[in-house]
């Protein structure tokens, strides 16, 4: 899947924005928004707050769990652990890329939050390329992948599932071979 | 004017304050079958009823907004929207046309064997696998089997099937809890799944899980 797609994806979550005017409920097919009230905080889905925030029509409120502190408390815990911690949301990564590139002047500690947040998605990656190593050397046939987000899951998609198809198929060959021989010798 | 517009908008969406519940419903059931779709190695059964409904709530919106004022908020909100739910029905629809191509031959000999109530294609799919089977098979006479030797002119079905590779790996995510589903290729491995819990796993061992919503691929 192109990562364009999963950006799609957390492009639902919702995050609260603090309008600069006012207006009443707005019915969406995915749901209802609103009632917007200037200065008061409200809940609406990222591509909205995108959007309004790029008309100046609102401020961004960093997610709740975008704070450096807590995040690089996180990133600790992500290095002593050796199993993947529980993110606080599935789309971290993309949230903070694009709440982050279009509201770096609502959010304090843009920059911190970002270190944090590359820190831990490189610390997670690498974790994740030493555990697809170690599962495919140890011929696994099933992993699981808890607290795994949607975007690291999507940047293994084209090799993992391909090199599992490739020893599977190199496998069952080999076992075709291998009763065919038998087969013979008898 | 204005006013009298501004007041019907509202009246309008307050009786679809019951169907809302519904078409949010059905945008995520929607959302669901594309991702099953983009991942899954075969082709799934269609869901046209979810296509359908959605695509009337998208004609119902555009007919309402043709009733606001240019300069309307509520305008550019509902026309993103409206962006986003085709661009994932379209998409939806190209993943399942771009299977029919890859997999015609094997699609519709699967698809004879079932009866209508639980066939996979929608009547415009079938009709669209068809015609393009007989196009190949145009194609493929007059470009070249008709120059051929007489031995070498038919047109070979069998050779030319394409399989899906069920064996595949996937991920996925649990809806549900699920006990016991047997690993391929291992000795009577199982294993069971929490709801919400996340795996990757031979495709051929939870394809009947996609297809009963009771888990998801991702």
């Amino acid at each position: 899947m192109d990562p364009c797609e999963v950006e799609f994806l957390s492009e639902k979550e919702l995050v609260s924005i603090i309008p600069n005017f006012s207006f009443d409920m707005i019915h969406l097919i995915s749901g209802s928004v609103g009632p917007f009230r200037a200065g008061l905080p409200v809940k609406v889905p990222i591509w909205l707050a995108v959007n309004l925030k790029q008309q100046q029509k609102c401020r961004i409120i960093k997610q709740d769990w975008m704070d450096a502190d807590s995040l690089n408390e996180a990133k600790e815990e992500e290095k002593l652990s050796k199993l993947f911690t529980k993110m606080p949301s599935n789309h971290y990564m993309e949230e903070a890329q694009l709440l982050l590139n279009v509201a770096s002047d609502d959010i304090s500690d843009a920059d911190r939050i970002k270190t944090a947040i590359k820190d831990i998605w490189d610390i997670r990656m690498s974790k994740l390329r030493t555990s697809i190593d170690a599962f495919l050397k140890s011929e696994g046939l099933h992993a699981k992948l808890d607290h795994l987000t949607a975007m690291e899951i999507n940047s293994v998609r084209p090799l993992l599932p391909h090199a599992l198809d490739q020893m599977l198929r190199i496998q069952t060959d080999g076992r075709a071979t291998q009763s065919h021989y038998s087969g013979t010798s008898q | 004017m204005e006013n009298n517009g501004d007041v019907q908008m509202t009246a309008e969406n307050d009786d679809q304050e019951e169907e809302e519940v519904t078409a949010q419903s059905v945008l995520l059931a929607i959302e669901e079958a594309w991702l099953n779709e983009k991942f899954a190695p075969e082709i799934l059964p269609h869901r046209s009823d979810l296509v359908d409904c959605m695509l009337q709530q998208i004609t119902h919106m555009e007919e309402n907004m043709k009733r606001l004022d240019k300069e309307d908020l509520r305008l550019m909100i509902h026309r993103m929207e409206l962006d986003r739910i085709k661009y994932v029905i379209t998409n939806y629809l190209r993943a399942r046309l771009e299977k029919i191509e890859k997999y015609t031959i094997h699609i519709l000999s699967q698809e004879a064997t079932r009866s209508s109530e639980e066939c996979y294609l929608t009547v415009a799919e079938l009709q669209f696998a068809k015609e393009f089977l007989t196009n190949i098979e145009m194609l493929f006479k007059t470009i070249a089997l008709q120059h051929m030797p007489g031995n070498f002119q038919t047109f070979e079905v069998d050779t030319l099937t394409v399989k899906p590779n069920l064996q595949t790996y996937v991920f996925l995510r649990a809806n549900d809890r699920i006990n016991g589903i047997i690993i391929p290729g291992s000795m009577d491995e199982e294993i069971d799944l929490e709801p919400g819990s996340q795996h990757i796993i031979q495709y051929s061992a939870v394809a009947d899980l996609v297809k009963s919503g009771a888990v998801k691929l991702i």
